[in-house]
């Protein structure tokens, strides 16, 4: 029996599918899924337990409760997603949105100064920074609060998580302005004129206007970069390398360290699931929340 | 003016941290710290393509984002035209787990990944061994092979990229109206043409918006190519420079300035041309 012209376009569909599903299947799902069976075992990367892996139950998950660097990376965790990307890139990415959204000259350079550091990969991103902040008197930042008055710092040193928050903010300031432009492009121009006319100060404006009405794009850019910087290895690592002594140990540096470091394959992963959790919650929000259309 | 004020202030934190690495690349006598040159070289670029192994890094990255790009751009290009085609019930639920699969943090899969490379690569060197003379074996791995080999590393950064390829492409497609390919049916084209005729040309922003992104993507990577690659002589750009820059006492700060330029330079331009999709990226998605 000859197939119909729809039921050819299904299987058509369906087949050109195949390899992006076999891609994602194999190299993100059975991953993800593995990673919950691992960390139930004593799996490592060198000894009798790399050849022969044990289930052990829970006692990753009870070994990571009482863990003091884990719980020190989820604290610096959550201090550097709280400081770069909730404040620093937020309160300056909206600032540089609304200050573009004027009449103002020589705007394409000041929109590609703020790009730049989006554009320019992670290693060198770390490069660039170290010069910035190790070598004591020397480096560039220590040179800059000199000429303010103030003592040289070997900053990587003295405020290792400041620090980092600053890079990432620097990192992600296009971001939050790429989005907060998108949603003040939305608000019509002639609520602001009434707001004027009405007699509102610029303050008024914003808290009782502007704000309001950039809530959906604020939490929807809230979420992305939320899970977004949760997932940064490369930036801090080429910068710190989690140190030091725990102090820069963002949970993806913790994870890369238990497994690869310490060898601790099993370990590891029980952090990897916790941070899987963590982020499928967030993917879920931001589905259910978007409605995303499709 | 305040509005200057903080635009000029913003420029100077954004700009400040590269002034090094750009008078360094040109000084003869550059140091870790930001210093006036005395004098102006092209020697450390030079040096890249003559000496030391910065070509060699900077040639192997090119072959593997190369492949990574053309693989997510035919992979999702075919995917997406298939996702935005059907009405299935599955599409809903892929799309939504599109979404999901973009938060998983590539940090919280990489132990499970190495095993399961490990396993894969067990398979591919029985492979390679039957097929090829005991003498090209290494060769044959170094391409073939899932750890410490070019084919493991181009498939698992096609997979990081394919959501979002999946999903700009998808995008486009719903734009592309299905009467021309429907109008190329009745005609007679074959599918072969169809595809290559019209929805090729149609897609082509589509395609192109998703394969710079992946370019971005995979050129950036560094947890890869640092856990997957470990032969000097296949090592990646990104992995060259941070090694090299680890090693004390003897780091040539004015090469791997330069090197550290060259670097972000494609990076940079890509950015450059794939500005105007960056909207529609970060908001169809999640951050990649």
């Amino acid at each position: 029996m000859a197939m119909t012209y729809e039921t050819r376009m299904a299987w058509q569909n369906r087949m050109l599918l195949v390899p992006a599903l076999v891609l994602l299947v194999c190299f993100i799902l059975i991953p993800a899924g593995a990673a919950i069976y691992i960390s139930f075992t004593n799996d490592a990367l060198n000894g009798f337990a790399a050849s022969h892996p044990q289930l052990v139950g829970l006692k990753n998950y009870v070994r990571l409760f009482s863990d003091e660097g884990f719980w020190n990376s989820l604290i610096v965790t959550f201090f550097f997603v709280f400081g770069s990307s909730i404040v620093g890139q937020f309160v300056l990415g909206l600032a540089s949105a609304m200050a573009l959204n004027r009449p103002i000259a020589f705007r394409p350079i000041f929109n590609a100064a703020i790009l730049l550091p989006n554009a320019v990969p992670e290693v060198v991103a770390g490069f660039i920074w170290i010069s910035m902040l190790a070598g004591g008197k020397y480096s560039t930042l220590s040179r800059i609060v000199g000429l303010l008055g103030f003592a040289p710092h070997d900053w990587l040193e003295s405020t290792p998580l400041l620090m980092i928050i600053v890079v990432n903010t620097w990192r992600g300031i296009a971001f939050a302005m790429i989005l907060m432009t998108s949603g003040l492009s939305a608000v019509p121009g002639e609520v602001y004129e009434a707001a004027r006319m009405d007699g509102a100060t610029p303050r008024q404006i914003f808290w009782r206007i502007t704000l309001p009405l950039l809530r959906p794009t604020i939490f929807l850019y809230m979420l992305v970069s939320t899970a977004g910087t949760i997932a940064i290895f490369g930036l801090i690592y080429t910068l710190t390398r989690g140190g030091p002594g725990g102090a820069t140990e963002i949970i993806g540096i913790y994870i890369y360290n238990q497994s690869f470091i310490a060898y601790q394959l099993g370990y590891g992963s029980a952090v990897a699931v916790i941070v899987l959790g963590v982020s499928i919650a967030i993917g879920a929000i931001y589905v259910r929340v978007l409605k995303v259309q499709v | 003016m305040t509005a200057y004020g903080f635009l000029t202030l913003t420029l100077v934190f954004c700009l400040l941290p590269f002034l090094w690495v750009v008078l360094a690349s040109v000084d003869p006598n550059a140091s870790l710290f930001l210093s006036v040159p005395r004098g102006i070289t092209a020697d450390h670029f030079i040096k890249i393509f003559t000496a030391n192994n910065g070509g060699r890094w900077f040639f192997n990255s090119l072959v593997t984002v190369a492949a990574t790009t053309a693989v997510v751009v035919i992979v999702g290009g075919m995917g997406g035209y298939a996702l935005s085609r059907t009405n299935a019930w599955w599409k809903r639920p892929f799309l939504y787990a599109i979404i999901l699969v973009r938060v998983l943090p590539p940090t919280a899969l990489i132990v499970p990944l190495y095993k399961f490379m490990l396993i894969a690569n067990g398979l591919m060197g029985a492979l390679v061994r039957r097929v090829v003379p005991p003498y090209s074996t290494r060769a044959a791995m170094q391409i073939f092979g899932f750890v410490d080999g070019y084919l493991g590393l181009i498939l698992v950064l096609s997979a990081m990229q394919l959501p979002l390829a999946l999903w700009i492409i998808k995008t486009y497609f719903d734009l592309t109206p299905k009467d021309y390919e429907e109008a190329a049916l009745m005609d007679g084209a074959n599918g072969f043409q169809r595809m290559h005729r019209i929805l090729v040309p149609l897609a082509l922003p589509g395609l192109g918006a998703a394969g710079l992104l992946t370019f971005i993507g995979a050129w950036g990577d560094f947890l890869m190519p640092l856990t997957f690659i470990s032969s000097a002589e296949l090592q990646l750009l990104p992995i060259g420079l941070f090694r090299a820059f680890q090693r004390a006492n003897t780091i040539d700060y004015g090469y791997l300035s330069a090197l550290a330029l060259l670097y972000m330079l494609p990076a940079v331009a890509a950015f450059g041309l794939a500005r105007r999709f960056l909207v529609r990226t970060f908001t169809g998605g999640i951050k990649g």
